[in-house]
């Protein structure tokens, strides 16, 4: 549904992304893991366009997409299409949460505000949020923010929800509640890239992991085959020290 | 204090104190109105980088801020006849004060929306906002409270840089205290007078700067929230 060819990214001299192809299928759920600096989240921002890809191609549904010269209609179109949850939340400061969620339907597309509400009613009480409708961010704990971003992103009715490290800022205590809500929309069927440092999530839900390093795609697969049997050196090095850690934290 | 100067004081205070009202304070809201929509503009124009308008806001700024106020007021108001521009003297005021404080406000707006953190944009990015929505919506709302105690701040010192007006024939608040000062021959009691009723006025802005600056804050009120149970 979602594919990359050669792409290409760099910051100044440094280059990040060092020719990736990436894939992802409908309703699959694809963990992608690796070493800090390993490029996972500019890649996940390139593929939004938060970030401005150097070289590379980009097929999404049934068009084609050349990633240095996509147009601003055409990104928002792309965008349209795309759910993005940020490692800090990035909840509107200004708004309350059910202002949050509906931002998207009202402003960009639209629609009804009766309509708009009913369907962040409907996000919001998916993830456990529908108690908390008149709250601003500032007075919700960050796992709550997180749920709150999620629904909004979900409320857009995206064919891919992308998620940039989205337990990373919380407290340990307060991850499960996060990962809860993205395991149940995994088991929805919903299609998922989540860069992710928790080992544990993407060993259960992931059905397809991909190992980064350095800029490379290193290794990918099965959840299963990457995690209990790694084909590369590197990845297995990579597994033993963060299990290592994963079975300290648990 | 002699009675004769209690007595000046006393009939003096309400004489000061109407032109205060009447000329001074409109002069301040008028001015700084249009320093404030003056300012946003010049301020969206650099973060939105529209490039020919960011160098001529630049320059603007540059040359405002550069100059004193009271050699701007004289240009609008003595210097523009020449040109065949002749204002009244309160229009001018408000226009030489405006531009002036606009130069000023531009720089707080600019630092205010630069301090609404990138990952606000780009939130309302991927949810489908364009750039001016962006703007309407989520940046300038968040940017407002940051630069509201630094506009407050112009706005109290705009309050006392009106009795620069006087010399350009504004009967304002100073210049009717100059009046009486020349003909009673007290200038002392009537300029300390007159630094009193601006340190009245300066005081009802302090309060009502700190009043406002509580309503900013995003915080849906507890009790209203225990009120108000979703159905």
């Amino acid at each position: 549904m979602l594919e990359v060819r050669n792409l290409h990214k760099s910051f100044g001299t440094n280059e990040v992304l060092k020719g990736i192809d990436f894939r992802i299928d409908k309703g699959e759920v694809v963990a992608v893991i690796g070493p800090s600096g390993s490029g996972k989240t500019t890649l996940l921002r390139c593929i939004s366009f938060l970030e401005r890809a150097q070289e590379g191609t980009m097929q999404f549904g049934d068009r084609q997409y050349d990633l240095p010269h996509t147009s601003n209609r055409e990104i928002r179109e792309i965008r349209a299409d795309m759910g993005f949850v940020f490692q800090s939340f990035n909840l509107f400061r200004n708004m309350t949460v059910l202002a949050n969620v509906m931002e998207g339907l009202v402003t960009a597309r639209r629609m009804d505000k009766k309509e708009a509400e009913k369907i962040a009613m409907e996000m919001l009480d998916k993830v456990g949020m529908q108690e908390r409708t008149r709250y601003y961010p500032d007075q919700l704990s960050g796992g709550q923010q997180q749920r709150v971003a999620i629904a909004r992103a979900i409320a857009q009715n995206p064919q891919v929800l992308l998620f940039d490290e989205p337990t990373s800022a919380l407290d340990p205590e307060l991850t499960g509640e996060v990962l809860d809500v993205m395991k149940k929309l995994a088991a929805e069927g919903t299609t998922m890239v989540v860069v992710t440092h928790e080992m544990g999530f993407a060993m259960d839900v992931a059905s397809r992991v991909v190992f980064m390093e350095g800029g490379y795609i290193v290794e990918e697969g099965r959840a299963k085959e990457v995690f209990s049997n790694p084909k590369e050196e590197r990845t297995r090095q990579f597994l033993s020290r963060t299990m290592r850690d994963y079975e300290y934290s648990v | 204090m002699s009675e004769r100067i209690i007595h000046i004081l006393v009939s003096s205070f309400t004489q000061i104190l109407i032109p205060g009202i009447k000329v001074t304070i409109p002069l301040t809201l008028a001015s700084f109105a249009f320093s404030f929509l003056l300012g946003l503009f010049l301020a969206i124009v650099q973060v939105a980088n529209i490039s020919i308008l960011k160098q001529a806001a630049r320059i603007y700024i540059w040359i405002f801020r550069g100059t004193p106020l009271i050699v701007q007021l004289f240009i609008i108001f003595f210097g523009l006849p020449r040109v065949g521009i002749t204002l009244e003297a309160f229009p001018a005021a408000v226009i030489a004060f405006g531009m002036n404080l606009g130069a000023y406000n531009a720089e707080v707006f600019r630092s205010a929306i630069q301090a609404v953190p990138q990952g606000q944009t780009e939130a309302a990015q991927m949810i489908g906002l364009n750039y001016p929505q962006t703007l309407i919506r989520i940046i300038l709302p968040q940017a407002f409270p940051i630069a509201f105690p630094s506009l407050f701040n112009n706005l109290i010192s705009l309050l006392k840089d009106t009795s620069l007006a006087s010399s350009i024939t504004v009967i304002e608040l100073f210049t009717t205290a100059q009046q009486i000062a020349s003909r009673t021959y007290e200038p002392f009691a009537l300029y300390c007078e007159a630094a009193v009723i601006y340190l009245i006025f300066s005081t009802g802005l302090t309060w009502l700067q700190s009043f406002l600056e509580k309503k900013l804050e995003w915080k849906t009120n507890e009790k209203y929230l225990n009120a108000a149970k979703p159905e």
